[in-house]
């Protein structure tokens, strides 16, 4: 029964999905109802989860889908986070396609495929799981930024994302088997089990374990991995591009996360590997985000960045104490200040996404002085200044580098984040200091205006009380 | 006094600020900031005739906020941060009552400003403390950005990137040193009196002291990384040039007090020999510079730059006399290096020019200006009986002590600060009346009334000097003590490995 109960909010989200699939077959069915729906089911789902964390004091399944699955504090957290950034993409694509004509019904159910996708990749303890997980989860993605057929951005998108894509799943099959050809199993606790007596240096083992990182890699787009976002994230529509930076890299970090910190072993001969892809992935992705002249390219490029980070809470992961708190609040923090972005994006940039450029934005403080706050909010967080979410987040993996011993990667880190100022605080002086060349007329109220100021609030929130540790 | 003074202290002004931004009237905000202010001066001066100067931490309030990590919202004054609370209380209606008005997000601004630095002031935990001097700085980045000068883009980011830079290299430092008890006492904790049992040196410990150091070092600024000053200080509004000369400036004074002289004390006295010259260099270099400047409010910036010199001297020269000079100081500081700066933020408004060349004769048309402004000037320069001379005094008798040749050389730089300081004088205030100086009209009986205040208490500190310091002197002795103590440990561990031979 208890079982059940934690799967519940799966349920709900996989039954929204098939619900919305049979409803765009209706010949009366618009899109604007369905996104009201897809918005009911990830609110219902996430308050589902919210009960699980609340109530269920032994949320654990292995008896019931034999260690397929399990659940545990952190992929609660990280479950909540999929459902809310669901249910902020929805909020965003309600207004994003009033002015963009090209959504069907469809959008919100593979929208809602995707989180089903996610949930049960964060769930996954087990590598075959984890494979059906990643492909239910990007087959649904890989439609979602390739929807805008007309324009051929997009096209390139969905190309780039797709090819390289089926490359990365090959290469996750490839090292499942490898995997399951060393240590006789694909479940994370014996694959843990075994290397706890047997070296991981084994060819096997670490040629499955290579692949496997290939894939994550590319997924939260790592160095040398990530030549793909930017033009991936751009092509993309803005909530899409917002659901793909936060939900996703959410739900992959989970499910690595599980693995490496159940198999200690191999989460040691791996670590001087982890270390400079570290600090290759920040210091590469902020020299992309320096050069970009588009936002929307610059979070992107921004995003390669907090992977960077988010691989240092990995690298100092200890798996004698894992709670991956430390992870699932920055990835809170993160999605937070991401979505938010791209709500304020997917709000301001009206028909056809007019709105990308810094030089857009210029004087946007003087017409639209809430939207402007709002923006500066978000920067200010991913930028990691007091007190919001973010500068918590920064603070927490700094601080579990340091207890780690890793001194060296905690100061590179830091100084990586001094580089991203530059291009954070970029957008704030276009939207302060400049005066302003156009009206920003956008219309009346929204829902996507009402998610960012929600949004910021909850990036204080968040920065203020962190309950999370 | 009542418990939560500090906390109010702290959050009225922020509360205030965030208020203004949605209030509709168009006078409104100036005035709620002026009355803001006020009862933070009042709480400012309670807080400070209640103080009994014991030397250990008062009105201290604490509360746990991130229970897993040990963070507490901690406050608490003591001696070392009384003098400098006292002056970013006291001194900071000024900004509300002179100059004219601007819009309400600029008094929503300053007051945001008023609360993170009194919250650094007062943090008592490393986190805390952090947290309210990195909001310091939003405020000064909008307000320099929004309202400044023709040159403003290129100053804000300056000082904002340089600034930052220096202060997320403090996190490093912070989190080591928290880091570091956690590894001797097996319990985290951010507090300050309880970090302050470690006393750290050799290996990474020497760079999370660089990282302090030159974090308060860009804050202050000490040669050689005070290249953003004359840029934000000249392009910044009047009113945030004052904030940042007056009482910004000083906090990295009170951090380097706070922080690193307990946390590094053997780190630290290795090195402040350094930074002592580093701090003589910055006074000749910044002195020199300013001679040559033809606008006030750049040679202002130098003047401040170079006076900020001299109180980090004191810090480096580690005795009694220097630390109390130092802290007493920072409130002459402001009082006179400061206040010049809305001095010149009112020529500007009346003449449009800040030029020195474009001036002359203002004595002549505005008597009770020149007369304000010479006593700040004065006080500046360090004239007997004003409270800039005790100060300097006390800090250049400190630095004696520690080394009669570096000591005199403090004295003698101080003379460049002299010739530089008259001169503008001479050129602004006497010689022939310019054109452009015969629109000049003398204060109005408001700016007056609020000016006096200063006047007095630059006599006040020069005169019964005693008074303020009695306040702070038992907390600087307990600090000097403290810096000294793994000194002595170690010299005897030393004496007694010598006689084991």
């Amino acid at each position: 029964m208890h079982d059940l109960v934690s799967f519940l909010p799966l349920v709900i989200t996989c039954t929204g999905a098939l619900l919305l699939m049979l409803y765009a077959v209706c010949p009366k069915a618009e899109q604007e109802k369905a996104s009201l729906m897809s918005m009911g089911f990830f609110a219902v789902a996430f308050f589902a989860q919210l009960l699980v964390v609340c109530t269920v004091s032994r949320p654990l399944f292995p008896e019931t889908f034999n260690g397929m699955l399990g659940v545990s504090g952190f992929t609660n957290a990280a479950c909540l986070i999929v459902y809310a950034c669901g249910f902020f993409t929805t909020l965003s694509s309600h207004t994003y396609f009033r002015e963009n004509h090209f959504a069907t019904v469809e959008f919100y159910s593979l929208l809602l495929f995707s989180a089903v996708g996610m949930v049960l990749l964060s769930m996954a303890r087990e590598l075959i799981t984890a494979f059906i997980a990643l492909e239910i989860m990007s087959l649904a993605i890989y439609v979602l930024v390739g929807f805008n057929r007309a324009s051929s951005r997009s096209t390139e998108a969905i190309f780039k994302y797709l090819i390289l894509g089926a490359f990365s799943g090959a290469f996750f099959c490839m090292g499942t088997a490898m995997i399951y050809g060393a240590a006789g199993s694909t479940r994370f606790d014996s694959i843990a089990e075994w290397l706890a007596f047997n070296p991981a240096t084994t060819p096997l083992m670490l040629g499955g374990a290579f692949f496997l990182l290939i894939t994550i890699f590319f997924k939260i787009s790592a160095f040398p991995f990530h030549a793909w976002v930017l033009d991936v994230y751009d092509g993309s529509s803005n909530p899409i591009t917002g659901f793909m930076a936060t939900a996703l890299k959410t739900a992959v970090f989970a499910m690595i996360a599980n693995f490496l910190a159940l198999s200690g072993n191999l989460h040691d001969s791996w670590i001087t590997g982890l270390f400079w892809i570290a600090v290759f992935t920040m210091f590469g992705g902020n020299l992309i985000a320096i050069g970009q002249d588009n936002v929307k390219r610059m979070i992107a490029a921004s995003g390669i960045v907090h992977s960077g980070y988010l691989l240092i809470a990995l690298v100092a992961i200890n798996s004698e104490y894992f709670s991956g708190a430390v992870i699932a609040y920055y990835l809170a923090a993160y999605s937070v200040a991401t979505l938010g972005m791209f709500a304020a994006l997917s709000w301001l940039g009206g028909e056809g996404e007019k709105r990308v450029t810094f030089d857009d934005f210029k004087g946007l403080a003087k017409r639209q002085p809430l939207a402007a706050a709002t923006i500066a909010v978000f920067l200010l967080s991913m930028a990691g200044i007091p007190p919001t979410a973010g500068f918590m987040g920064k603070f927490y993996i700094i601080t579990s580098a340091i207890s780690a011993g890793q001194i060296a990667l905690g100061v590179l880190g830091i100084i990586s984040s001094i580089i991203s100022m530059w291009y954070y605080l970029r957008l704030i002086v276009s939207m302060y200091f400049h005066d302003a060349e156009e009206d920003f007329i956008v219309d009346g109220s929204s829902l996507a205006s009402i998610s960012t100021v929600a949004l910021a609030v909850a990036v204080f929130a968040i920065g203020l009380f962190p309950l999370v540790l | 006094m009542f418990e939560s003074a500090l906390t109010v202290m702290i959050f009225l002004p922020i509360v205030a600020g965030a208020l203004i931004l949605f209030c509709p009237a168009k006078g409104a905000a100036r005035i709620t900031g002026f009355f803001v202010s006020l009862i933070v001066l009042m709480i400012g001066v309670q807080l400070f005739i209640d103080f009994d100067g014991q030397g250990g931490m008062q009105f201290v309030y604490n509360t746990p906020w991130i229970p897993s990590l040990g963070i507490n919202f901690g406050l608490g004054v003591d001696g070392i941060s009384l003098l400098v609370l006292l002056t970013s209380a006291v001194l900071f209606p000024l900004v509300f009552c002179v100059l004219k008005e601007q819009s309400r997000a600029f008094y929503a601004n300053l007051l945001l400003c008023q609360g993170a630095m009194l919250g650094a002031i007062c943090a008592t935990d490393l986190v805390v403390f952090y947290i309210f001097w990195e909001i310091m700085l939003v405020p000064i980045f909008f307000t320099i950005g929004i309202y400044g000068g023709p040159r403003r883009l290129a100053a804000t980011m300056k000082i904002t990137l340089y600034t930052i830079a220096g202060s997320l290299l403090m996190l490093v430092g912070i989190i080591y040193v928290a880091n570091c008890y956690h590894q001797q006492f097996g319990v985290w904790t951010f507090d300050m009196a309880r970090l302050s049992a470690l006393s750290l040196s050799g290996g990474f410990a020497g760079w999370a002291f660089l990282m302090f150091m030159i974090a308060f070092a860009i804050k202050i600024p000490i040669f050689p990384f005070h290249t953003w000053l004359p840029e934000a200080y000249t392009e910044a509004p009047p009113a945030t040039s004052f904030v940042l000369s007056a009482i910004m400036a000083k906090i990295g004074v009170y951090g380097m007090i706070r922080f690193v002289l307990p946390f590094f004390a053997l780190e630290f006295i290795s090195w402040a020999t350094f930074f002592l010259v580093l701090g003589i260099i910055g006074m000749i270099y910044c002195g020199i510079a300013a001679i040559g400047q033809k606008d006030i409010k750049r040679m202002l910036a130098f003047c401040s730059a170079s006076h900020m010199g001299i109180i980090a001297i004191g810090i480096c020269a580690m005795n009694v006399q220097s630390l109390t000079g130092s802290l007493f100081q920072i409130a002459a500081h402001a009082t006179s290096t400061g206040v010049l700066f809305l001095f010149v933020g009112l020529m500007e408004e009346r003449l449009q020019t800040r030029n020195i060349d474009a001036l002359g004769g203002l004595a002549y048309r505005a008597p009770i200006f020149a007369t304000f402004f010479a006593v700040a000037m004065l006080s500046c320069v360090g004239l007997p009986g004003t409270s800039g001379f005790i100060g300097e005094f006390l800090i250049i008798l400190g630095t004696v002590k520690y080394s009669m040749f570096l000591g005199l050389l403090t004295g003698f730089t101080l003379i460049v600060g002299v010739c530089y300081l008259l001169w503008m004088f001479q050129r602004v205030f006497y010689e022939k009346e310019s054109e452009t100086s015969a629109r000049f009209t003398d204060l109005t009986v408001g700016e007056v009334f609020s000016f006096l205040p200063v006047m007095i208490i630059i006599f006040a500190m020069g005169i019964f000097p005693q008074f303020f310091i009695s306040k702070i002197e038992p907390a600087v002795q307990q600090q000097i003590a403290q810096l000294y103590a793994p000194a002595q440990q170690q010299v005897v561990a030393n004496e007694i490995s010598v006689t084991d031979k």
